[in-house]
């Protein structure tokens, strides 16, 4: 914008006459008319499986042969910044654990849960993970504190998925609440 | 004083100093596993090398003194090195299991490696192992050897400070395990020193496993509520739940030990059978009521002035609340009568307090220790007040000096005795008149001395039980030592007629230029200070005179029986289970027209009440313990009261201002500052509590003692021995009273460790009687008394004296209480197995 809009610029009528700025807006609506929706149907009929790197709802792992792996070492309480993690250990040499030290109560308090996953990386048998879980949503406060009961049983997500997909799913309701369920073999990669 | 050079700064020190010590002097860190200020040191786990100009190889610092001109260097790269060498192979073996140890977290290896160590083992053959699994040693210790960093110290302090040689290292090398034989504590007096010298997850408390994590408690700081030898200890909690007690080196007289009822005894506190709500008698049975409900029975039936009340209150009681307690009684109530022991004759305790000098002043047990004979008499120390035994086990083993036990049992101590005297069972004022009249007295023209003068040797060493050359030793000992000290125990107050000749063995050697210091061994927490709060029916705060002497806990009860009481307010103390005649004074309760118990606990007196008021334990507020010594400490709180309960000190401010509006001082503060004027004692004790962690041996905090009283109105009064029961021919035995290793009143019966260290009753002979009796260890047997009978196991002790058998005072199933009658002597038993 200089000494050239004084005076008369062909190539600037010529635009102004066959609507060049408007031709090239309604070409990025009308192609976004055409192009591939990219919105997710979240939760109807789509579901996002996220990459494992993923840090979602915790869970507590078990070794091959079943035994806990969780020795209520506190770490993960101590790491936490929050405070959400309460761990009370006790004694139980019956096999429950790897070793005779298990967690009486492992509790976390996901209001409080920042999901920074500082609590795996202080866990000194990989006890604790940070899964691909995030349907947290909860009308009851009550359920936002996961007990290690709940914890123990084993994600939907299996750990040898990849994930980073969308994936078609089914909102199903029952009396418990709502859920999705992923049909995880039909899946495609997500378009950005 | 020699100079040495310490990473080149120059430092001063005296001879024979080590150069660990010059060196943190110096304010150079120099780290230790193995060291520790009172044990023999034995530069065992290498950690503290340090190069000697001149020396080719790195020295232990813990062990190698210091020479004048030395040039050391703690800081060096091959001190680095092998610091970190030596945490690399104390690594190579051991079991990093962290996560699971009770240790983590407070553990000194972890430290260390994080501070010094190398990061990264090289160690890739699979590790030595003990064993698998970690094992039992007793019901409150468990061991795992795999943690082991061989620094002996828990072998040292079974062996020099606690005495009882449970502990040794087994084999050599890396294989060499501290444990005891057939890894059981046979004989051990579960006190857990071990666990707290233990610098890694090796020995652990056994009730504390796997409960929590260091950083997870919150602690407060406090003194033992068992016996007077007011050992500092931390109290921690978890939830609500106090789940540790430790002590700390370097701070209170106890430093790192305590005994079985310290570290594991405080369970009661959070015992389900707590009151936790103020309760009322409603047609015959006890029923739970509320605070305005039970206060206003009180203010109904206790009457101001015109009737006769009574007050008992528990030397387990902090100062503040004794002082308030006295104070309703003597201002609101108008009554003397007044105890602080349902055990005692207040005449007795009177004389006690005058023949050991207890208005005197405070006395520190690190002085008599320094001095040149230690004279321990009535007193079953081990057992009565276990830190108080390694104290002087632990001091007297380092210097020269004459330890000289008088008791009729065996105990542990005895192994640290230069003279040992077995006497019979209460004879105590025999054995000290027989060593009167070997001392030279003919320089004190006092009337006192007359009837000792009348006195005839044989006579007394008979009545004694003691051989002539061994009074003679002790005379001979106490005579040529310029500076004595005598640690007096409660079996004077058992026996009162033995308290003069304590007194006059005192004055007899003051007069004859002597230093001479008395120690009182007590069995309650604050029984000296409920003495110097002036709950007792003859003196009042600092042992003041007071107008009008009272009734005590004896004539308490007389009264009662005779149906006069009006009302008795007993606050903390169990009467009916403690007062050496069970049925009586059972009787005596139950006559009381209105009975207020104070308790943590529906003990059987609570049982007789007609309310029952909800008190606090230690743990549950703030006051000042004076412990034997005459050491003023304080105790914080660390949770609150459960319940409806409340501090003891709320109540019976409550109690008084539901008479007056205006009792007070209305709070604990407060009440401080009148004690300090009223009992010019404490006025300018010291209360500045260091909880500094002190490396070196500084234990003795002198600001604490409690001053002299200006003004004591106290004296010695001659008292009769009673008449025994009799019966020797059919009761062959003299039963002899006191607490056990592992309880102390009934308060720790409330603890379940303590509990499960031993429940039911046990009946001590010596090995002699146990063997003519055809009796052996562990037997059960039935103890036959003129009233009572009961069912305990038979313990022997070697080197115990003859004809006698002891029975704690702590069990139910034996209520010792009821073997005695009234007005009578000790009594007499007989055992038969069953």
């Amino acid at each position: 914008m200089n000494g050239r809009t004084k005076g008369f610029n062909l190539l600037e009528l010529i635009k102004k006459v066959v609507f060049t700025d408007f031709v090239k807006g309604l070409s990025i609506t009308l192609g976004y008319n055409v192009s591939r929706s990219i919105t997710q149907r979240y939760p109807d009929e789509e579901k996002w499986i996220p990459y494992r790197r993923w840090r979602g709802l915790h869970y507590l792992n078990r070794d091959a042969e079943g035994r806990e792996l969780c020795v209520a070492c506190e770490l993960c309480s101590k790491a936490c910044p929050t405070q959400c993690i309460t761990v009370v250990p006790m004694e139980d040499d019956s096999g429950r654990g790897i070793a005779d030290r298990v967690a009486k109560v492992w509790k976390v308090d996901l209001v409080r849960c920042l999901y920074c996953g500082y609590c795996e990386d202080a866990c000194p048998t990989r006890a604790v993970r940070l899964g691909r879980e995030y349907e947290t949503a909860c009308t009851d406060l009550a359920s936002t504190v996961r007990r290690r009961e709940e914890l123990l049983v084993p994600q939907a997500l299996a750990e040898n998925i990849e994930g980073g997909v969308l994936v078609k799913s089914r909102l199903v309701r029952t009396p418990e609440g709502i859920k999705v369920e992923p049909d995880l073999r039909r899946h495609k990669k997500r378009s950005l | 004083m020699v100079t040495v050079k310490i990473n080149g700064k120059e430092i001063t020190v005296e001879d024979g100093t080590l150069i660990l010590n010059a060196a943190r002097d110096a304010g150079f860190e120099v780290p230790t596993f193995c060291y520790q200020a009172d044990l023999i040191g034995i530069g065992s786990c290498r950690m503290c090398l340090v190069e000697i100009e001149g020396q080719k190889k790195l020295q232990p610092s813990c062990v190698t003194p210091v020479l004048h001109g030395m040039s050391i260097n703690t800081e060096s790269p091959t001190v680095v090195s092998a610091r970190a060498g030596v945490l690399e192979f104390l690594l190579a073996n051991h079991a990093l299991d962290c996560p699971v140890c009770d240790k983590g977290g407070e553990c000194e290896l972890q430290d260390m490696v994080y501070r010094y160590g190398p990061h990264k083992g090289r160690h890739a053959e699979p590790k030595f192992k003990f064993h698998e699994k970690d094992y039992v040693l007793s019901p409150v210790i468990i061991k795992n050897s795999n943690r082991c960093v061989q620094c002996v110290k828990c072998v040292r302090v079974c062996r020099e400070v606690v005495g009882a040689n449970v502990l040794t290292s087994l084999n050599r090398g890396d294989h060499q395990e501290e444990t005891s034989f057939l890894r059981s504590f046979l004989d051990c007096d579960q006190d857990g020193n071990c666990i707290e010298v233990c610098p890694v997850g090796c020995f652990m408390r056994l009730p504390y496993r796997y409960k929590t994590r260091p950083w997870d408690l919150k602690g407060a700081d406090t003194v033992c509520p068992y016996c007077a030898t007011g050992c500092r200890m931390v109290i921690e909690h978890r939830d609500g739940v106090v789940i540790r007690a430790r002590a700390q080196l370097g701070v209170g007289l106890n430093s790192e030990t305590l005994c079985a009822r310290g570290r594991f005894g405080f369970d009661f506190i959070n015992n389900p059978n707590r009151l936790t709500t103020p309760l009322v008698r409603k047609r015959g049975a006890l029923e739970p009521a509320s605070w305005e409900e039970a206060m206003g029975l009180i203010k109904k039936n206790f009457s101001v002035g015109g009737g006769k009340v009574g007050g008992i209150a528990s030397p387990r009681l902090v100062n503040e609340e004794l002082y308030l307690f006295q104070k309703l009684f003597r201002t609101v109530f108008n009554s003397p009568n007044i105890d602080s022991s349902s055990r005692w004759d207040p005449l007795a305790v009177e004389s006690f307090v005058s023949a050991a000098s207890m208005h005197e002043g405070g006395v520190s047990i690190f002085d008599c220790m320094a001095s040149d004979t230690l004279l321990i008499i009535g007193s079953h120390l081990s057992d009565e007040n276990p830190v108080t035994d390694y104290i002087v086990r632990r001091i007297s083993a380092n210097r020269r000096m004459n330890v000289i036990i008088a008791s009729p049992r065996a105990m542990k101590l005895d192994s640290s005795a230069t003279q040992l005297l077995r006497h019979l069972p209460g004879a105590e004022d025999s054995v000290l008149e027989a060593i009167i009249l070997n001392l030279n007295y003919d320089k004190l023209p006092d009337e006192t001395l007359k009837p000792v003068k009348d006195a005839r040797l044989e006579a007394l060493l008979s009545t004694a039980g003691a051989l002539d050359k061994e009074i003679k030793a002790i005379a001979r000992k106490l005579g040529a030592s310029s500076t004595v000290a005598v640690i007096a125990g409660t079996d004077f107050l058992r026996a009162p007629q033995s308290i003069p000749a304590l007194g006059l063995l005192k004055d007899l050697l003051r007069s004859r230029g002597k230093k001479v210091t008395v120690l009182p061994a007590l069995d309650r927490c604050n029984q000296r200070g409920a003495w110097e709060m002036g709950v007792h029916p003859g003196f009042g705060p600092g042992y003041s005179r007071v107008d009008k002497k009272g009734l005590g806990c004896d004539g308490i009860l007389a009264a009662a029986e005779q149906g006069e009481l009006d009302a008795l307010y007993i606050a903390g103390s169990d009467v009916a289970s403690m007062y050496p005649d069970g049925e009586f004074a059972a009787k005596a309760l139950s006559a009381v027209k209105f009975l207020v118990v104070q308790d943590i606990f529906l003990t059987e007196t609570a049982k007789l009440a007609h309310v029952v008021l909800p008190g606090a334990s230690f743990a549950e507020k703030e006051g000042i313990f004076t412990n034997q010594e005459g050491r003023a400490q304080i105790i914080r709180k660390l949770l609150p009261p459960p319940g409806k309960a409340k501090r003891d000190f709320d109540i019976i401010r409550a109690v008084g201002e539901s008479f007056d509006p205006s009792f007070g001082p209305k709070n604990p503060v407060l009440v401080l500052d009148e004690i300090r004027k009223e009992a010019p004692m404490y006025g300018d004790v010291s209360l500045v509590f260091n909880n500094k962690k002190n490396i070196e041996d500084k234990l003795d905090n002198r600001a604490a003692l409690v001053k002299g009283a200006q003004s004591a109105a106290l004296k010695v009064s001659r008292i009769e021995p009673r008449a025994d029961l009799g019966g020797a021919e059919q009761f062959p035995f003299r039963l002899v009273t006191g607490n056990h290793l592992f309880h102390s009143g009934m308060l720790s019966r409330m603890s379940s460790s303590m509990t499960g260290l031993l429940n039911a009753a046990v009946i001590e002979i010596s090995e002699g009687d146990a063997d003519a009796l055809g009796l052996r260890n562990g037997d059960k047997v039935s103890v036959r008394g003129a009233a009572c009978e009961a069912q305990m196991t038979l313990r022997t002790r070697k080197g115990s004296g003859k004809g006698m058998a002891f029975v704690a005072e702590n069990f139910e199933d034996a209520p010792v209480a009821r073997f005695f009658r009234r007005g009578k002597g000790a009594p007499r038993v007989a055992i038969t197995k069953i």
